[in-house]
C-alpha cells in the first residue's frame, strides 16, 4: 500500500491539545459508562464524533487539513482489518450459538454432576471453552449467567464466587480466542499474525488459568454457599429432559478455525471454513431433530404477506429462507445477519477512534506523551514492559468497553515496545491480556454489566420462578473473585520483571499482518 | 515456522541484556538517532550504527554486528538492508 505523505497539524495551546478528541472521548466514556452506568457502544460513537468536532475548533490554519487527517486515519489498514475480522467472527459465533452450543455446555456441566464446592471451578473451565470458541466474553457472560448460574445456585454454589468464575472464563476466551475482537486488535496493531499471537500467548494464559482453577477449588470448598437455605433440587434430572448435548459437535468447527488460524491461514479463510462446517452441522442436527435449529435460524427474510411473497415462501430451497409476517415484523434475521450487525456500532467507533489517534499523531500530541514515557519513565526494558502492563490495565480499568480502550492505548504499546525491540507477539500479548482482564472485574466493566443484565433477566423468569431480586449479585462485590483476570495481570507483571516469555525482534520477527 | 514451534517459542526467561557475536546478522528496529548516527536498542543492550543515513526511528533493518562487549552490553553494527517501517 503506497504511503501518503503525512500531514502535520498545529493546535492552539500546543501539541498536547491534539489529544483533545480522544481525551474528550475517554471523559465521555467514563461519564456515560462509569458514572451513569450506560453500556451503550453507539453512545460512545456520539462521544467520539463530538470529540472530533470540538478538536477542529483548536486547529491553526486550514481546517481542510484536519478533515484530511480524519480520512487518512479511517482508511488505515489496521481499521479495515479489524472491521473484516469482526464481521466474520460475529457471523461464526452467532451461528454456533443458534446451533445449541451453549445447551451442550450446560448439559456437560450438569451431567458431570459436580457438587457446590467443585461447581465454580468447572464453570470457569466450561465458560473458558465457550469464550475461546465464540470469541466474545460478553456473549459468554450473558449465556452462562442465564443458563449455568441458576443451575449452580440450585446446587448450593456461592453466587458471588460463581459469577466471578463465569467472568473469569470470559476473560480467558477474550484473551485467547483467535476470533475475539480484542485478540484481533492486539495482533493488527502490533503488526503480528493472529495465529502466531494466539500460539504465543498460551504460555501466559495457562499459567494464570492453572492458578485460577486452584483458587476456585480452594474458594469453592472454603467459602460457604450464601444461599444455602435454598432448595437443592436435582438439576441433573431437570436439565436432561430439556437440554441437548448435540450442540457440542460445534467443538469440531471451533477446533477447525483455531487450527487453520494457527497454521497461518487468513482469518477470513479460517472463519469461513468454520462457518461452512457450523452451517452444515446445524442443518444436519435440525433435520435429525436433535437441536431446534434450521436454515432459517441462520438466515431468514421475514417479508410482508402478499401474493408474491407467499409464492416465494412456498418455493423449494429458497422458500426455507423466507417467511411471511405481519407488516410490523418485517425484516431480515438469522445468525449471519445478527452476528455481523452486532458489531456495527463497534466498527463505527473503531473507525472514528483511529481517526482521533491519527489527529493526535499529526498534531504531535502522540510524540509529546511518548517522549515523556521514554525519557522519564520507561528507561529500561523492565520498566518499559511494566509501564505497558500498568498503562493498559489502567486505561481498561476506567473505560467500560475494553476493545475501545485497547484501540486507544495500542499505538503507545507499539512505540514503547519497538524502542526496546520487543517483538510483535510479546507486545500483542501484553496489550490483550491486560485489556481482557480488566474489562470484567470492576462494576462498570462491560463484561460484568453484560452478565449482570442477564442476571436481572432471571428475576421472575419462566425457568427460574424461585430467583428473587435479593439473589442478584451486588456488582461491587465481585471484583476480588475474578481470579483469572487478576492472575493474568499478575503473570504479566511477573513476566515484565523476570523476562518470562520475553522475545526480541532479533529473536523472532512476527509474520506480516496481512497473513492474519 | 511450524505450529508446534510457534506454540513452544518463548517459554523461557529472556535476559534484559541480550548478547551478540561479531558477524551475526539480526533484524531490529532503529530506536535512536543523534548527531553521531543511529543506535539499535535491543532490551537494554545497544548497537551503535554510524555508517547509515536517512533512516527514520522505527525503521526495521538488517544489521550485521561488527563488535560486541559482553561486559557493557554495547556494540557496533552496520546496516546491510533496510526493510522499511510497519504499516
Amino acid at each position: 500500500m503506497p504511503e501518503e505523505p503525512d500531514i502535520e497539524l498545529s493546535f492552539r495551546g500546543g501539541r498536547l491539545v491534539s489529544a483533545l478528541p480522544i481525551a474528550l472521548f475517554i471523559a465521555w466514556a467514563i461519564f456515560q459508562s462509569g458514572i451513569l452506568g450506560i453500556g451503550d457502544t453507539t453512545g460512545l460513537v456520539a462521544g467520539m464524533l463530538t470529540g472530533l468536532i470540538v478538536g477542529m475548533l483548536f486547529v491553526r490554519g486550514d481546517w481542510k487539513d484536519y478533515a484530511d487527517v480524519i480520512f487518512a486515519g479511517m482508511t488505515r489498514r489496521v481499521a479495515a482489518t479489524a472491521v473484516v475480522a469482526w464481521l466474520w467472527a460475529g457471523m461464526f459465533a452467532e451461528t454456533i450459538q443458534v446451533g445449541g452450543f451453549v445447551d451442550g455446555l450446560v448439559w456437560a456441566a450438569t451431567i458431570l454432576n459436580v457438587g457446590p464446592g467443585l461447581f465454580p471451578a468447572v464453570t470457569f473451565l466450561l465458560a473458558a471453552l465457550l469464550a475461546t470458541g465464540i470469541g466474545t466474553g460478553y456473549g459468554t457472560a450473558i449465556a452462562f449467567t442465564s443458563l449455568v448460574f441458576p443451575a449452580g445456585l440450585l446446587l448450593g454454589a456461592n453466587p458471588v464466587l460463581l459469577f466471578g468464575a463465569i467472568l473469569s472464563g470470559a476473560v480467558f476466551g477474550d484473551n485467547l480466542a483467535p476470533v475475539s475482537d480484542t485478540t484481533i486488535v492486539s495482533a493488527v496493531t502490533q503488526d503480528a499474525d493472529i495465529g502466531g499471537v494466539v500460539a504465543s500467548r498460551v504460555k501466559y494464559a495457562v499459567v494464570a488459568a492453572a492458578l485460577a482453577i486452584a483458587a476456585y477449588l480452594v474458594a469453592g470448598f472454603g467459602i460457604p454457599g450464601v444461599w444455602s437455605g435454598m432448595p437443592h433440587a436435582d438439576v441433573t434430572g431437570q436439565v436432561d429432559a430439556s437440554v441437548s448435548a448435540w450442540g457440542l459437535v460445534h467443538l469440531l468447527d471451533i477446533a477447525l478455525v483455531i487450527v487453520l488460524a494457527i497454521r497461518g491461514r487468513h482469518i477470513i479463510e479460517a472463519i469461513s471454513w468454520g462457518l461452512f462446517a457450523a452451517a452444515l452441522f446445524n442443518v444436519a442436527l435440525g433435520a435429525a431433530g436433535l437441536v431446534d435449529v434450521s436454515v432459517g435460524s441462520m438466515l431468514l427474510f421475514s417479508a410482508p404477506v402478499n401474493g408474491l411473497t407467499q409464492a416465494v415462501a412456498s418455493l423449494p430451497v429458497v422458500g426455507a429462507f423466507v417467511e411471511t409476517v405481519p407488516a410490523a415484523q418485517v425484516g431480515v434475521g438469522g445468525s449471519i445477519y445478527s452476528g455481523a450487525a452486532g458489531f456495527f456500532p463497534l466498527i463505527v467507533l473503531t473507525l472514528l477512534l483511529v481517526a482521533g489517534a491519527e489527529i493526535m499523531r499529526a498534531g504531535g500530541g502522540f510524540d509529546a506523551i511518548q517522549e515523556l514515557l521514554i525519557d522519564r519513565i520507561a528507561t529500561t526494558v523492565r520498566r518499559a514492559e511494566t509501564t505497558m502492563v500498568l498503562g493498559t490495565a489502567l486505561v481498561n480499568a476506567t473505560v467500560t468497553i475494553n476493545t475501545a480502550a485497547e484501540i486507544a492505548i495500542a499505538p503507545y504499546i507499539a512505540t514503547l515496545g519497538k524502542r526496546f525491540n520487543i517483538n510483535g507477539y510479546r507486545r500483542a500479548n501484553i496489550l490483550d491480556a491486560n485489556t481482557s482482564a480488566l474489562g470484567y472485574i470492576f462494576p462498570w466493566g462491560g463484561g460484568l454489566l453484560a452478565g449482570l443484565g442477564a442476571m436481572q433477566g432471571l428475576v421472575g423468569g419462566e425457568a427460574t420462578p424461585w430467583f428473587t431480586q435479593q439473589m442478584v449479585v451486588n456488582p461491587a462485590s465481585v471484583w476480588p473473585y475474578v481470579f483469572h483476570g487478576w492472575f493474568l495481570v499478575g503473570v504479566f507483571l511477573f513476566a515484565a520483571w523476570t523476562g518470562y516469555g520475553r522475545e526480541y525482534v532479533s529473536d523472532r520477527t512476527s509474520e506480516e499482518v496481512s497473513r492474519v | 515456522m511450524s505450529r508446534l514451534d510457534k506454540l513452544l517459542a518463548g517459554w523461557t526467561f529472556r535476559t534484559a541484556t541480550p548478547t551478540f557475536e561479531a558477524g551475526e546478522e539480526i533484524t531490529a528496529y532503529v530506536t535512536h538517532r543523534d548527531d553521531d548516527g543511529y543506535s539499535v536498542r535491543i532490551g537494554d543492550s545497544v548497537l551503535r550504527i554510524d555508517d547509515a543515513e536517512g533512516l527514520e526511528i522505527e525503521t526495521k533493518v538488517r544489521v550485521r554486528v561488527t563488535s560486541f562487549d559482553d561486559a557493557t552490553y554495547e556494540g557496533t553494527g552496520e546496516v546491510v538492508d533496510v526493510l522499511g517501517t510497519d504499516v
